[in-house]
């Protein structure tokens, strides 16, 4: 009994320990300043232009590919 | 010196290996960005398709044609690995070698001593040797398991060869011009960043067509341009274009593209996740303000680096069974590991067990035929990611005992503590940030794979977390330069027009 006893309890603590850091982390997110609409659209907006803007250029790049590919491959 | 050091090695090399000098001048901001943009599109270019293949048409195409499809599929959006092109493997032997090596040395298993300009050199010299290996081992796996056609003849294996690896070696040198200060930050970082972005718009507007079916009907690759063509496109009726602009699985459809863009918003949004601690001066009085410290303090590294693992997993299964058993599902080494099966000619999928490490294809499909794979792949991301996160922070000079020195160099400490328990308190913040923005960003990778985005996913995690850390810094750099711009002042007048 006493033994079964003991394994249940590592097996608990075996349980806790992602348990404590997922609440850990929950407390951590909790007191982190998160950022406002205004504030967010800003980034999503810079973000989102200069990925399209690198992307296009990119893209187009990779057009140059296309050509080349009928002729070597 | 007594005693044998890994980093000696990269010695013999150290003549013959191509290297970029540090500048010698510092460079000013519109010279950094000029560079750091036109060397990831130099990667971008470098991405040539290979010659030497033979053709997949004519009258023994069918004897030679490639039997081996992609096993590498879902890697492909994560470091910029183009399929048949001189950059199969991408970034992901640079990633690779730096992220090993710098773990290594962290955590003292390598000894480096880095206020030695040797030692440094030496490091550099070893991490490039290491990327420069792994594309060469990685090449030729692919090479004897067929994936560029069976029985190659050996003038060919070296063509490919040549190409492959002085890929990869351009790719090397084209990420130290950016590393060594001609550039801003990390330079595979951010090629990419570019390769991601390069991605998401010839996924989403991309207008070259692709022939889909053996009657030669072609599709655009863009998700939206399939839309407005599917509408008056001739081989299907009008709701079968839009259905399958939206659920076809050979080319990127519209759903997929719409989880992309939403897990980047969501991404951007964890980026802006910030713990402020109150700080005051020790020189002055009444100066009190916020040090943000970042939720995802080690940034897209940790995804990054449960991928480098995930794909060297794969790689030594795919060795395995393609090189050992020649994918026969009746060989031993099958049995243990599961083999390959071919889907829509382009993508080899993994059968149950290795099956288990690999993002499902759709959710729905996933969920019937693969529910295991939700439970392992899921728990192999976290648990990498937090693990790696929690040693990074450790080793990689941003930790709280690096910050407490930091402080102290600046006579800053924290509101209402002691000086002395400086060091304390920010280690109760640090490794908790760290740990938990690698939970957060492995949490998002692992929903947009587990929604079937085949690596997208992924890409757009690590792109989106690296073009905000670059966005930070042209922001910073741009105003350590007194705002003094040509560049800046060209874009303004651009914009304004």
């Amino acid at each position: 009994m006493a033994g079964e006893k003991t394994e249940n309890n590592q097996m608990e603590k075996a349980m806790d320990a992602p348990l404590e850091f997922v609440r850990e982390g929950n407390q951590f997110l909790s007191k982190c300043k998160k950022p406002d609409l205004k504030e967010y659209m800003k980034i999503i907006r810079a973000v989102g232009i200069g990925f399209v803007a690198v992307g296009i250029i990119g893209y187009a790049i990779k057009l140059i590919h296309i050509p080349i590919r009928y002729v070597i491959v | 010196m007594a005693g044998f050091r890994l980093i000696n090695l990269a010695k013999p090399f150290l003549p013959i290996l191509p290297e970029v000098e540090v500048p010698y001048e510092k460079i000013p901001f519109d010279d950094k960005m000029v560079y750091t943009v036109f060397a990831s599109l130099i990667y971008l270019f470098a991405q040539f398709p290979l010659a030497g293949l033979r053709k997949a048409t004519g009258e023994d195409a069918a004897a030679h044609a490639p039997t081996v499809a992609d096993p590498l599929y879902f890697f492909r959006g994560v470091f910029a690995m183009e399929p048949k092109t001189c950059l199969e493997f991408g970034l992901l032997p640079i990633f690779a070698a730096g992220l090993f090596l710098q773990l290594l040395a962290g955590l003292k298993v390598i000894k480096v001593n880095f206020k030695l300009a040797a030692d440094r050199q030496l490091f550099q010299s070893l991490t490039k040797i290491l990327a420069i290996a792994q594309y060469f081992v990685l090449a030729n796996i692919f090479i004897a398991s067929g994936y560029y056609g069976a029985d190659l003849s050996l003038p060919q294996i070296v063509v490919l060869n040549i190409q492959l690896v002085g890929g990869g070696v351009f790719a090397c040198l084209l990420t130290e011009v950016i590393d060594k200060g001609f550039g801003l930050g990390s330079g595979a970082m951010i090629i990419n960043t570019f390769a991601v972005a390069t991605n998401l718009v010839s996924d989403t507007l991309g207008v070259n067509q692709i022939t889909v079916d053996s009657e030669g009907n072609t599709e655009p690759q863009g998700a939206l341009i399939n839309l407005i063509q599917g509408l008056r496109a001739q081989h299907k009726t009008l709701v079968g274009g839009i259905v399958s602009a939206f659920d076809r699985d050979y080319l990127p459809n519209l759903t997929t593209c719409v989880l992309v863009l939403a897990l980047g918003c969501l991404v951007c949004y964890i980026q802006n996740i910030r713990f402020e601690l109150p700080i005051r001066s020790t020189r002055a009085r009444g100066t009190n303000q916020m040090y943000p410290v970042q939720l995802v303090y080690t940034g897209s590294l940790s995804v990054l680096f449960s991928y480098v693992v995930l794909f060297y997993i794969h790689i030594a299964a795919f060795a395995l069974i393609q090189l050992v058993a020649k994918n026969d599902p009746a060989s031993i080494v099958c049995k243990v590991l599961g083999h390959y099966e071919t889907v829509n000619n382009i993508i080899a999928a993994p059968t149950f067990p290795l099956s288990m490490l690999t993002p499902p294809r759709s959710l729905v499909g996933g969920a019937l035929s693969q529910p295991l794979s939700f439970v392992v792949y899921s728990f192999f991301i976290l648990a990498s990611g937090v693990w790696f996160a929690y040693n990074w922070q450790q080793v990689s000079g941003m930790s709280a005992r690096d910050l407490a020195r930091d402080f102290k160099e600046q006579s800053i400490t924290l509101l209402g503590r002691r000086e002395q328990s400086l060091p304390r308190e920010l280690n109760k913040v640090i490794p908790v940030a760290a740990t938990t923005g690698a939970m957060v960003l492995a949490a998002v990778t692992i929903v947009g794979e587990l929604l079937g985005l085949k690596g997208k996913g992924a890409g757009i995690v690590v792109g989106v977390a690296g073009g905000f850390s670059l966005l930070e810094l042209i922001t910073m750099e741009f105003q350590e330069s007194g705002g003094e711009s040509s560049l800046a002042n060209m874009l303004a007048g651009g914009l304004s027009l």
